[in-house]
C-alpha cells in the first residue's frame, strides 16, 4: 500500500520547479551536493519503500512506479522477475511538461530519477540504475544483490 | 522522476540543506524562485493589478488543491489559507519538516509584488500549522511589506 495517497488535481508545473531547483543547486553548490539531497529525498521521504525493499518486498516500489507514472499520463512497460524490476518509460512526463513550458531539457534533469532511486535502495540489498535509450526514453532497473 | 505530487517533499529537503548555511543563501534561493515565478505572474500583476492577482491565486487554489479564501476589495486583496496543501504534505512525511518551510511563500511573492508596485503583509500564524493569511495593498497606500507569525509560541506563554 502506498504511503502517500495522492489522487486529486495534478499540478504539472512542479516539474519546472524541480528542474530549476536541480540546476540552481548544481550550479551554486556543485553536482555532488544536489545528488546528495536527491538521494536523501529517496532515502527519507520514501522510507516505507526502502524498508520494504530491505525485507525483500518490492510491492510498494512497484505500486509507486505504476501509480505515479500512470497519473502523469506516461506510457510504460513493467517487467518483474525474481531478482530484477525493469520499468521502461517511453516518454518521460517531466521532460514532456518542460517542453510544453518551452524550457530546455538537459541531462542533469535525469538525476532526479537516478539519485532518488539510489536513495530508496540504500542499505536494502537492492541496487538501481538507469539506461538512457533516448532523450525522454529510459529504463529504470532495480536489482536484488546476490 | 519525482512525481509532481511529491515535489514539495523534495523542496523541503532543499530548504533543510539551506538552513545549515548562512541566511543569505536562503534569501538567494528565494530570489531565484521569485525570478522563475515572474514568468507566470509579473505581467499579469502589472497589467491587471489586484484583479490579476485574484485570477492567479484563484487558478492556483484549484490546481494546487488549496482550501483558500480570496476576497477582492478595491484597495486590497485578502487571502486566507485555511489548509495549505504544500505544508500539509511536508508535515505528512516520513522525512522531518524544515522549520522555516512556510517562509518561501512570502520569500518569492513579495519581491514579485513589489516589482509590480504592491506590498504584502503576511501572517504565517504558526510555522507548524498549514494555514496563514495575507493582505496585498498597492504600494501607494504607504504600507510596508511584512512577515509575522502571530500565534507562534503562544502556548508556551
Amino acid at each position: 500500500m502506498l504511503r502517500y495517497q495522492e489522487n486529486n488535481e495534478l499540478h504539472r508545473d512542479f516539474h519546472g520547479n524541480t528542474d530549476s531547483a536541480i540546476r540552481y543547486f548544481a550550479g551554486r553548490y556543485g553536482e555532488e551536493k544536489i545528488k546528495e539531497i536527491l538521494r536523501r529525498t529517496g532515502h527519507d521521504v520514501y522510507k516505507s519503500i526502502r524498508e520494504k525493499l530491505a525485507k525483500n518486498d518490492p510491492s510498494e516500489l512497484l505500486e509507486h512506479l505504476v501509480w505515479f507514472y500512470h497519473r502523469e499520463g506516461a506510457e510504460f512497460d513493467l517487467k518483474v522477475t525474481a531478482n530484477e524490476i525493469r520499468f521502461e518509460v517511453f516518454e518521460c512526463p517531466a521532460h514532456k511538461h518542460l517542453r510544453r513550458l518551452g524550457l530546455p531539457v538537459e541531462p542533469i534533469n535525469c538525476l532526479q530519477t537516478s539519485e532518488v532511486n539510489a536513495g530508496m535502495c540504500e542499505g536494502t540489498g537492492w541496487t538501481s540504475s538507469v539506461e538512457h535509450i533516448g532523450d525522454d526514453h529510459c529504463v529504470q532497473i532495480f536489482r536484488k544483490e546476490k | 522522476m519525482i512525481p509532481s505530487d511529491h515535489f514539495v517533499r523534495f523542496y523541503n529537503e532543499l530548504f533543510k540543506f539551506l538552513e545549515t548555511l548562512p541566511p543569505e543563501e536562503m534569501q538567494a534561493y528565494y530570489r531565484s524562485i521569485s525570478e522563475h515565478q515572474e514568468m507566470h505572474t509579473l505581467a499579469l500583476f502589472k497589467e491587471k493589478g489586484l484583479k490579476g492577482m485574484y485570477e492567479y491565486w484563484d487558478h492556483i487554489r484549484f490546481e494546487e488543491n488549496c482550501d483558500l479564501e480570496l476576497e477582492l476589495h478595491e484597495d486590497r486583496l485578502v487571502k486566507r489559507m485555511k489548509k495549505c496543501p504544500s505544508l500539509s504534505k511536508v508535515l505528512d512525511n516520513d522525512a522531518s519538516p524544515c522549520y522555516s518551510y512556510c517562509n518561501h511563500c512570502p520569500g518569492w511573492v513579495i519581491p514579485v509584488l513589489e516589482k509590480a508596485g504592491y506590498v504584502a503583509q503576511y501572517d504565517i500564524i504558526d510555522h507548524r500549522k498549514p494555514c496563514c493569511r495575507s493582505v496585498i495593498y498597492p504600494a501607494s497606500s504607504g504600507k510596508k511589506s511584512s512577515i509575522t507569525a502571530s500565534e507562534e509560541g503562544k502556548a508556551q506563554k
